[in-house]
């Protein structure tokens, strides 16, 4: 299992060793037989671990032990004839540390790569006069914990510090800010949305993908989407990627983190994210027209009556193309002139007032609607406003005389002939 | 056009010219208010005058109009004594006088009166006298009320001699109307005097109403004077009314004639002098050959007979107006007053002379203090 396991590593692994071409075929050819060799031993190091561990303790010459090294880059550690050094940290994520090992007198001299807990035997382990070396940390790229087992009687493992001075580690680190030109927007606003990544690290960060998905459900995209970034930055260098969107749905949205992956000079995948953050989309901005009529109260039959009218915009977008038709109902009996009026435009928030003559022919109830359409922004609009308007039958002053006259009539008539008869 | 004065005087004329006020206004219970929204409609220019010494009858009238309310200042009345009335017209036959001639002239007049009260009785000859003397022209009819028999002996006196002096007087007839003979029709006093006057209101604008009219056959103002200058010249009227159920003009003509339908109890058969029969109603009840044949059998009896028929919509209506060859219930009055005067007088010498009997005691007697 753990070999099938480090056997599907180890196709990565080739393209580390370009180097050394011979470990690479060597690595190769001995696949098969490598899997097989490391099988066998670990269940051999199952068994004889079991049964013969006393006896293991009890004799003191061939008495495995080990120790424990941290190693940065470029150190080593002596054992007989045995040398290790780490090389490099292949990669952080999946625990793989390489290494050279060698032995005095050339009969060992290969890289290896070496799988974090995994036990490496050479020539035949600790248990068989070689020495056995484990990976048992990788704390960082430039770091490896080792454990070195051997027979106390190859002597004391050493570590010696690299020769070469500690260069520090070409790494890059790649910042990446996403920013939307506003964080308050109306349904239809388009954004632009910025991605600038700048390599604020030391080393080259290479094949650079900057993942902007998934696409935003609220906007739609309308141009530069998926933002591209360059794919190869050096340390100080920077890009930036454009898009433009339209908000489609109004809410509260959080922007997801932008990820941008790319790998360092060794091939490390590296990634890093920007801040997620906010943004607020609101109702589509629409004009709204409200009409309003003041009605010129009891107009006298044949006589005149004015009527206000008030336009106001109460949206938040400008009014357009403002067409205004004023209807009477019943239509017979009250005339109007300047009701039917256009304007090219009313701005958010403002207001326009004209007014209109009313002239009462026949008495009654009339219903007055003036009806505006125009451009809301957002297509066409209507709105409406009505205003009841009463003609009136005749002056009061008569009808009250119409009725009286008679009655002092026939009481005069009434007392006349009452007089007439009084005796 | 027919101009006519109505002169109602005392008490009882009053009433029925009141009465004649109220049939020009419809009549009934409606001419209460129509006197305050109609112009009285009479059939011709008629002008009405009531007449009386007691401010309190003329006071009464509804219908009558205040300027048409003459009253002479005697007092309250002249409380049936017919001297005092008379000397009450002489002291004030100027203003009575004035007061008629400021309506004008006239055609016909009629004086309304009862012949048994002290005002009417006294006033109408007087009157009627004055009348002739100032319209010499002029036809005057009396219509006269009998008392009720058991009024008492003055008002019999009194229609005795009040009757003896209207038929002296120069006027061209009396048509006469008895309460006693109309009693019949009410149990109470009150409403028997508004059914008589009601009647006799309702049958004088008849005959001034056709009299005036275009007649088909023709009857006027002279046919009625002969009418009244017949017999004793006294008449009296008859009036009938057919409906539905029996619309025969015959029958109505001969109804119009029956005692029970007069203002005074005659025998038609037997009293009439002159008559003239009116006749008013929708052309398809008056059979003109009916009439005729009805008139012609009066005529055999009555001497002569006048008709007159009025073309107008309804049920026949059937006037008829008479007068007398003979009057026994006048008669019979004169005899029951007589009687009464006589049992009057009898009574007080009886009496003046029980006083005497009395002061005979005395008689030799001063009076001694
Ligand atoms: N038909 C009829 N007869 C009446 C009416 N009033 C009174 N009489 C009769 O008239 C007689 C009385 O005469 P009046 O007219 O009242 O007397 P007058 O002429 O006013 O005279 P004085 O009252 O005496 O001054 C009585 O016989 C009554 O029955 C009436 O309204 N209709
Ligand atoms: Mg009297």
């Amino acid at each position: 299992m753990q070999a099938s396991k480090l056997g599907k590593n180890t196709p990565i692994n080739p393209s580390d060793l370009q180097d050394d071409v011979i470990c690479k075929r060597r690595w190769s050819g001995l696949r098969r037989l490598t899997y097989l060799t490391i099988f066998v031993l670990l269940i051999q190091a199952f068994y004889f671990g079991a049964v013969y561990a006393k006896e293991t303790k009890e004799t003191n010459d061939n008495q495995v032990t080990y120790t424990d090294f941290t190693l940065n880059i470029g150190d080593r550690i002596d054992i007989g004839d045995y040398q290790v050094e780490l090389i490099d940290i292949q990669s952080l994520k999946d625990g793989i540390a390489l290494m050279q090992v060698s032995k005095v007198g050339g009969a060992l001299d290969e890289q290896r790569a070496f799988l974090e807990n995994h036990a490496n035997n050479l020539e035949g382990g600790s248990e068989n006069n070689g020495i056995t070396i484990t990976v048992t940390d990788i704390p960082d790229d430039q770091s490896a914990k080792v454990r070195i087992e051997y027979q106390e009687g190859l002597g004391t493992p050493r570590r010696h510090a690299s020769e070469r001075p500690v260069a520090p580690p070409d790494k890059p680190i790649l910042s990446v800010q996403e920013s939307f030109d506003r964080n308050q927007m109306n349904v239809g606003d388009e954004v632009k949305v910025t991605i600038a990544v700048k390599n604020i690290g030391t080393g080259q960060a290479l094949d650079i993908k900057a993942e902007d998905t998934p696409p935003l459900p609220e906007f739609s995209y309308i141009a530069g989407y998926p933002p591209k970034i360059k794919e190869t930055l050096d340390p100080g260098e920077s890009d930036s990627a454009v898009y433009l969107m339209s908000a489609v749905k109004e809410g509260s949205i959080r922007v997801p983190a932008i990820q941008v992956s790319y790998t360092d000079a060794k091939k490390n995948a590296r990634s890093n994210n920007s801040e997620p953050f906010n943004v607020l989309i609101n109702p589509k901005s629409k004009a709204n027209l409200a009409i309003e009529l003041t009605s010129p109260g009891p107009i006298p039959l044949g006589g005149k009556g004015v009527m206000n009218v008030s336009l106001s915009n109460m949206g938040t977008a400008t009014a357009t193309r403002i067409e205004l038709a004023g209807e009477i109902r019943p239509p017979e009996g009250l005339e109007v002139t300047g009701l039917d009026r256009s304007f090219f435009e009313i701005l958010p928030e403002k207001r326009v007032n004209y007014s209109a003559v009313l002239s009462g022919k026949s008495p009654g109830n009339y219903t007055v609607r003036l009806k505006a359409s125009f451009d809301g922004g957002d297509g066409a609009m209507i709105q409406e406003g009505t205003t009841e308007v009463v003609v009136l039958e005749q002056e009061y002053k008569y009808q009250y005389l119409l009725l009286i006259i008679p009655i002092i009539v026939i009481i005069a008539w009434m007392y006349r002939r009452y007089k007439e008869y009084k005796y | 056009m027919l101009n006519v004065l109505m002169l109602g005087v005392g008490q009882c004329g009053n009433r029925i010219l009141d009465a004649i006020n109220k049939e020009s206004f419809g009549g009934g219970g409606a001419s209460r208010l129509a006197k305050y929204c109609m112009r009285p409609k009479f059939p011709s220019r008629v002008e009405t005058l009531a007449v009386n010494t007691a401010v309190n009858d003329l006071k009464e009238l509804r219908f009558t109009t205040a300027k048409d309310r003459l009253h002479v200042p005697n007092l309250h009345g002249v409380g049936a004594n017919r001297n005092v009335g008379k000397q009450a017209f002489m002291d004030n036959r100027d203003m009575i006088m004035g007061e008629i001639e400021k309506r004008g002239d006239f055609d016909v007049a009629f004086v309304i009166t009862s012949t048994s009260g002290g005002t009417g009785s006294s006033f109408s000859p007087l009157l009627i006298n004055e009348l002739k003397r100032q319209y010499p022209r002029i036809t005057v009819i009396t219509v006269a009320v009998l008392p009720f028999r058991e009024e008492g002996s003055i008002y019999l006196q009194n229609a005795a001699f009040s009757m003896r002096e209207l038929m002296e007087v120069d006027a061209e007839g009396i048509i006469l109307a008895d309460n006693q003979y109309m009693k019949r029709y009410s149990g109470d006093i009150a409403s028997a005097y508004d059914k008589i006057n009601n009647m006799i209101a309702q049958r004088l604008l008849f005959l001034i109403e056709s009299l005036d009219s275009e007649m088909l056959s023709v009857t006027d103002l002279g046919d009625f004077k002969t009418v009244m200058n017949g017999g004793l010249r006294i008449g009296t009227m008859g009036f009938y009314q057919a409906d539905g159920k029996n619309p025969s003009v015959k029958d109505a003509i001969e109804n119009s004639l029956k005692p029970g339908n007069l203002l005074y109890p005659a025998n038609v058969s037997e009293d009439a002098a002159r008559a003239m029969i009116i006749i008013q109603g929708s052309r398809e009840h008056l059979d003109v050959d009916q009439i005729t044949k009805e008139v012609e059998k009066l005529s055999a009896s009555a001497g002569h007979v006048f008709k007159g028929i009025v073309i107008k919509k309804g049920y026949p209506k059937v006037l008829s107006v008479f007068t007398m060859a003979s009057a026994p219930e006048l008669e019979s009055i004169y005899a029951q007053a007589a009687r009464g005067m006589q049992d009057e007088k009898e009574k007080r010498s009886r009496s003046r002379k029980q006083l005497d009997d009395a002061f005979a005691h005395i008689e030799d007697l001063e009076e001694i203090y």
